[in-house]
């Protein structure tokens, strides 16, 4: 077994027995209700994910996410109504626009950009909402964790 | 240092069934900011609320947080019960530890107690940091403003001076009624329009709250709801009126098909509309007679189906066969679209009539023969798969009515929108006739094709919306939204950070934000009776001088630092 192998191996180790943590900002027309219709209907999933609920997915600030990257979090999710059915017109549209860049910033340094999770008009009910979590935590638990003190410049914020 | 009161919801077990809240209350008990904690029965009780309501009086208490149920199950009952015992909205915080963690954790205890710590912590940082928006109020100008006399227009003009508002219409021919002046009967009843539109035309003429101006144009529009300034041009004088909301019902266009079906090349190929002039002079012989449906529409350029064609053309081919029992009706159709439960019907009727209908493809559209005149049609029956030629005198084209030239000023000046084919655009389907201005209400064919009792229908509707905003003396900012409930706060510049590059003017999808001249610099400032709280400007700011207060930045960047 080659050195890079059986270090993958243990970092999988590790990162099976530390799951993933995921911020999830939910619109409260569209991804806040798949949220609650997945917990009115007792639908088991992982417990390390917590939901902030925005009044619209252009409300979350690029920063925001940045942020809580940086503060160790793994992954974040941005889910909100599908396009051309937002309640303030076209302000999701716009903020997918702005999502999409970040998430070419987020390769570009090295974070990946699969950790930043983009679903319009998917979460609205709970299956989906289910699927979206469970898919995202698999994804996340093949990377390597985002430990701030892990790096070696301290944290950055 | 806030002082928070907590109250932990038990939901008779459901909740600290999975969550042990010992542990709950140890780990709050290190947080000088919580005061209190209590823990409950049942919180969206009215007992227990009173109970809570009494204990934050007497804790005297700034901030209270309710770990319960969701907001969308039963959360909002100890929020709104709250709310009425005296307290601010933004001083109460709600965290769903029922559907949000108990329900989804209940078989990994240890991660559920986890999560509901963190999502308590969240909520305590939430509540420290946030703020109350601003709010302001209009005094609503008791008039109404409607553009377009036609029968929607008419309609909401009679509907309004029924209940007592003072009714302004701006016209922009010499005389009210719209394209219902040029059609001679009604579909299905077949009742001269005239009688439908008289009574109308009546009510306008004699009723002293309203007032019709005819040809006129329109300047300018400025204003929010309950106070609209229009400047218009009014036969040839500059006028001004100021109204409370502002009806449009400007309808549609006619279109003519110029070089479809060599129409205008030769003699006997006309419009629906022109055989409508044909019956208001009277009757005429034709012997053969061939409608041709979907000329110009539901092709690339305009692929929308006009809704009013298909009727008019059985209303038309029925009145030719009843006039001259002889005569031979042909209409030539790519889908006969009567929909409805009268409708439907009107088309059997005309089918027992013996009119005889063809179905024709896109590809391959029907040919007129003649020289000068039409002599014959020649069409590809699809159904049968063979080609017919039919001797004719006349050829009816059924056009589609097309949006008006000057929608898009007009839109451009009330700051709403046009959809992709040009015709006024209402907002998400769930708001008829609104529109994303808040008290500008589209009716009538400018929103979409209708027949005239359709129009009046809407009409009425539109007049009933704008009542709903005439009859409040003052109109709060935080009272326009569209949901139940008010709206969630506005948007609030820092003047001393502002730089002025416009960003947040050009992704504000309410034309909300504008830049202003103060103390020698440019500044953004929000308009809070537009502002609809969204957040597009939050996101585009590049130095955070625009924030939600309900939402700001410093309470979000303390919640992610709380979610692990």
């Amino acid at each position: 077994m080659g050195v890079l192998e059986s270090r993958t191996q243990i970092i999988v180790r590790e990162v099976k027995m530390n799951q993933p943590g995921i911020l999830v900002f939910a619109c409260k027309w569209c991804g806040l209700i798949g949220a609650d219709a997945a917990g009115k209907k007792r639908v088991s999933l992982p417990a390390r994910f917590r939901v902030i609920s925005v009044e619209c997915a252009a409300l979350v600030e690029t920063d925001a996410i940045l942020r809580a990257l940086a503060g160790g979090i793994d992954g974040v999710a941005v889910l909100g109504c599908h396009i051309g059915g937002c309640r303030y017109t076209n302000a999701n549209h716009a903020s997918i626009k702005r999502f999409e860049l970040l998430k070419d910033l987020l390769d570009t340094t090295g974070i990946g950009g699969k950790r930043l999770l983009l679903s319009f008009g998917t979460a609205h009910e709970y299956h989906q909402f289910e699927e979206i979590i469970k898919n995202f935590f698999d994804e996340l638990a093949v990377l390597p964790p985002l430990d701030p003190w892990l790096s070696p410049f301290g944290v950055v914020s | 240092m806030a002082n928070i009161v907590v109250f932990l919801c038990r939901c008779f077990g459901e909740i600290d069934n999975t969550i042990d809240f010992d542990l709950l209350r140890k780990e709050l008990s290190k947080d000088t900011s919580v005061s209190s904690l209590s823990i409950v029965d049942s919180l969206c009780l009215e007992t227990d609320i009173e109970k809570a309501a009494f204990k934050i009086n007497e804790s005297k208490a700034d901030r209270v947080l309710i770990a319960a149920c969701s907001i969308l199950s039963r959360g909002n009952l100890p929020v709104n019960g709250l709310i009425k015992e005296g307290m601010e909205r933004h001083k109460i915080g709600l965290v769903d530890i029922r559907e949000g963690c108990a329900w989804i954790h209940n078989n990994d205890s240890d991660g559920a107690v986890k999560k509901a710590k963190d999502l308590l912590n969240m909520g305590i940082s939430a509540l420290q940091h946030k703020e109350k928006s601003e709010d302001m109020s209009v005094t609503v100008h008791p008039d109404a403003l409607i553009i377009g006399a036609g029968p929607a227009g008419l309609a909401a003009a009679a509907s309004l001076a029924k209940t007592g508002f003072k009714v302004n219409i701006l016209e922009r021919a010499n005389a009210p009624g719209g394209m219902l002046r040029l059609i001679s009967q009604l579909y299905p009843t077949g009742e001269d329009a005239a009688n439908k539109l008289n009574p109308y035309i009546d009510e306008v003429e004699n009723n002293p709250l309203i007032t019709l101006y005819p040809q006129s144009k329109i300047v300018s529009i400025e204003g929010y709801v309950g106070n609209f300034t229009v400047q218009f041009a009014s036969q040839g004088k500059d006028n001004s009126i100021q109204s409370g909301i502002i009806i449009i019902a400007t309808g549609a266009k006619i279109f003519f098909p110029t070089g479809l079906y060599r129409y205008g090349e030769i003699r006997n190929v006309i419009t629906q509309m022109e055989i409508e002039r044909q019956f208001l002079k009277g009757s005429f012989d034709v012997k053969k007679t061939v409608f041709i449906q979907c000329a110009g529409a539901r092709n690339e350029e305009r692929p929308y189906c006009s809704t009013i064609c298909c009727p008019a053309s059985l209303k038309n081919a029925m009145r030719l066969a009843e006039e001259d029992p002889g005569s031979e009706v042909f209409i030539l159709h790519r889908g006969i679209m009567t929909p409805g439960n009268v409708l439907e019907k009107y088309y059997r009727d005309a089918l027992s009539r013996g009119i005889q209908f063809i179905r024709f493809e896109e590809e391959r559209p029907p040919r007129i023969m003649g020289d000068d005149h039409v002599e014959s049609v020649e069409v590809y029956d699809a159904v049968n798969g063979i080609t017919r030629k039919i001797e004719t005198d006349l050829v009816v084209l059924s056009t589609p009515l097309v949006p008006n030239d000057d929608n898009a000023r007009l839109a451009q000046m009330l700051g709403i929108e046009v959809d992709r084919y040009g015709f006024l655009s209402e907002i998400y389907p769930m708001h008829p006739l609104e529109t994303k201005m808040d008290g500008v209400l589209i009716c009538g064919s400018a929103r979409w094709p209708v027949a005239s009792d359709q129009a009046i229908l809407q009409g009425k509707a539109a007049a009933m919306k704008a009542v709903s905003y005439l009859r409040q003396s003052e109109i709060a900012a935080s009272t326009l939204s569209r949901v139940p409930g008010p709206k969630s706060g506005h948007a609030r510049v820092v003047p001393d950070f502002c730089t002025g590059c416009g960003n947040c003017v050009a992704a504000c999808p309410f034309d909300a934000c504008h830049l202003e001249k103060t103390k020698g610099r440019y500044i953004s400032k929000v308009d809070m009776m537009r502002c609809k709280a969204c957040g597009n400007c939050v996101s585009v700011c590049p130095n955070g001088s625009m924030q939600i207060p309900e939402h700001n930045y410093r309470m979000v960047g303390e919640m992610i630092k709380w979610a692990f």
